[in-house]
């Protein structure tokens, strides 16, 4: 039954639950779970969240260098002149950057596609922060560029699109090595991944 | 007797999509089953034996358990990803084309061997020949026969005289071709050149081998292309998203059947 059917309910409730169920994995039923929650929850919390939301809202915009999500233009990143900047990092997300800053091994700059070319999501390369890669990368500043899209096809094929459309001049473009997970075996490895591990073998 | 829980299938990967926190939904279409949706469990994380075995365009062979909504992949192993296939910009894009209309026209727990070893053989032929277009044209041909939507190549559709040489049109919408004193008010007709109905029977024939052998000037390329497309999207009844992008690569590389 749709929520728009209870009789009774009151319209700020059914409200609520119709704009929770629009978020990502949350279904009729789990928007009402949520809305009920949230009303029992004490006056302080609710209105934190409520603030949090208005406040990401109004702060966060896109960082002008690196595209990815920051409260001042630019970002950190981009505004650390201890870092790189002739070397820009390629990734497909906002939380790609973080997994890579955890692991304190590069110290070039970001650049934040939000996203991956896949076509039957409706998302080609006008939907990415391609124009604005390919802005950054034009003037000669830039020595090399390092592809961390996702290993999955949707990932390679927004990389292969990358390189088919760079004006690479002087341009160094690397991508990371494609093989074995650690932690993984070979007996599970699919045929692609151990191709490209033999591949990218390296001498010890 | 109740089905089996555990249960085998050999399956074409067509697309993915991410479920809660590590979990995929993922669509095949299997050749005993045809389409199907089912959850692969933990698969998006680095650690799953999954991982690697789910990607879009991969023969795969499957160990499926019952779920109350959707099945759970089990095991997965690569029968083959088509290789070169995923070394190519415009093969992925062609591949995720086919994927689309497979995924548009198959149906749920209706098996289509027909479809599913006609979507191999084309992501093989692909892979051969990234650049030509003739595979997909081959393709959309043979899905619509495969679907049982084949257009009308020989007889007016209307009055059923065999149509004569240069004395033909084609309808997508009242399914094939029309001779010229034939015009039924809801047709929306499109010019048919004699060549371009010659390569559709040949398509028909299902001689793959001398198909795709052709070689097709530039216009005659063309005109195949929107006279199936139009066939193609009419019965699908939804737009192609995939289009597209195909569209954007081809007017980069300027690039012909």
């Amino acid at each position: 039954m749709s929520t728009n059917s209870i009789p009774s309910a009151s319209p700020s409730l059914v409200k609520l639950i119709t704009e929770l169920s629009k978020l990502p994995g949350v279904g009729p039923k789990s928007a009402q779970r949520l809305a009920f929650h949230l009303i029992r929850l004490p006056e302080a919390d609710a209105y934190a969240l409520a603030n949090a939301i208005t406040t990401v809202k109004q702060n966060v915009v896109f960082c002008q260098e690196c595209q990815n999500l920051t409260d001042s233009s630019p970002c950190t990143i981009c505004a650390d002149s201890q870092r790189d900047a002739g070397v820009i990092c390629l990734v497909e997300d906002p939380l790609d950057v973080l997994a890579l800053e955890r692991t304190r091994c590069f110290r070039g700059r970001y650049h934040v596609l939000h996203g991956a070319i896949s076509p039957l999501n409706g998302i080609g390369p006008d939907q990415l922060k391609i124009k604005e890669l390919m802005a950054r990368l034009t003037g000669g500043r830039i020595q090399e560029l390092i592809i961390a899209t996702n290993p999955t096809l949707e990932g390679e094929a927004t990389a292969m699109y990358i390189r088919r459309n760079l004006d690479r001049g002087a341009l160094k473009v690397t991508h990371l090595a494609r093989g074995l997970p650690v932690g993984g075996s070979l007996e599970y490895s699919d045929e692609l991944t151990l191709t490209r591990a033999f591949q990218g073998r390296q001498e010890l | 007797m109740p089905p089996p829980r555990v249960y085998r299938s050999e399956a074409l990967t067509l697309r993915k999509m991410p479920l809660g926190e590590a979990d995929l939904i993922v669509t095949f279409f299997t050749r005993e089953n045809g389409k199907l949706q089912a959850v692969g469990k933990g698969a998006r994380k680095n650690s799953s034996k999954l991982v690697g075995h789910l990607e879009p365009l991969t023969q795969v062979n499957l160990s499926l358990a019952r779920g109350r909504s959707l099945d759970v992949v089990t095991q997965a192993q690569v029968v083959t990803n088509f290789p070169p296939l995923k070394d190519h910009l415009d093969a992925i894009t062609k591949g995720l084309y086919l994927a689309e209309l497979v995924d548009g026209f198959g149906s749920e727990a209706q098996p289509n061997p027909a479809l599913y070893q006609l979507a191999l053989d084309t992501l093989h032929s692909i892979a051969r020949d990234p650049d030509s277009d003739l595979p997909l044209r081959y393709f959309e041909l043979r899905l619509l026969q495969a679907s049982g939507l084949m257009p009308e190549l020989y007889h007016c559709v209307e009055c059923r005289n065999p149509v004569q040489e240069n004395k033909h049109r084609f309808s997508p919408n009242v399914g094939g071709v029309l001779c010229l004193d034939c015009s039924p008010a809801e047709a929306r007709i499109r010019p048919l050149s004699v060549r371009a109905l010659k390569v559709l029977r040949l398509f028909h024939r299902g001689r793959q081998a001398e198909a795709l052998g052709l070689r097709l000037n530039p216009s005659l390329s063309q005109e195949l292309k929107t006279l199936l497309a139009s066939a193609v999207s009419y019965w699908l009844e939804k737009e192609i998203r995939s289009t597209s992008l195909l569209e954007r690569l081809r007017a980069d590389s300027g690039v012909g059947a």
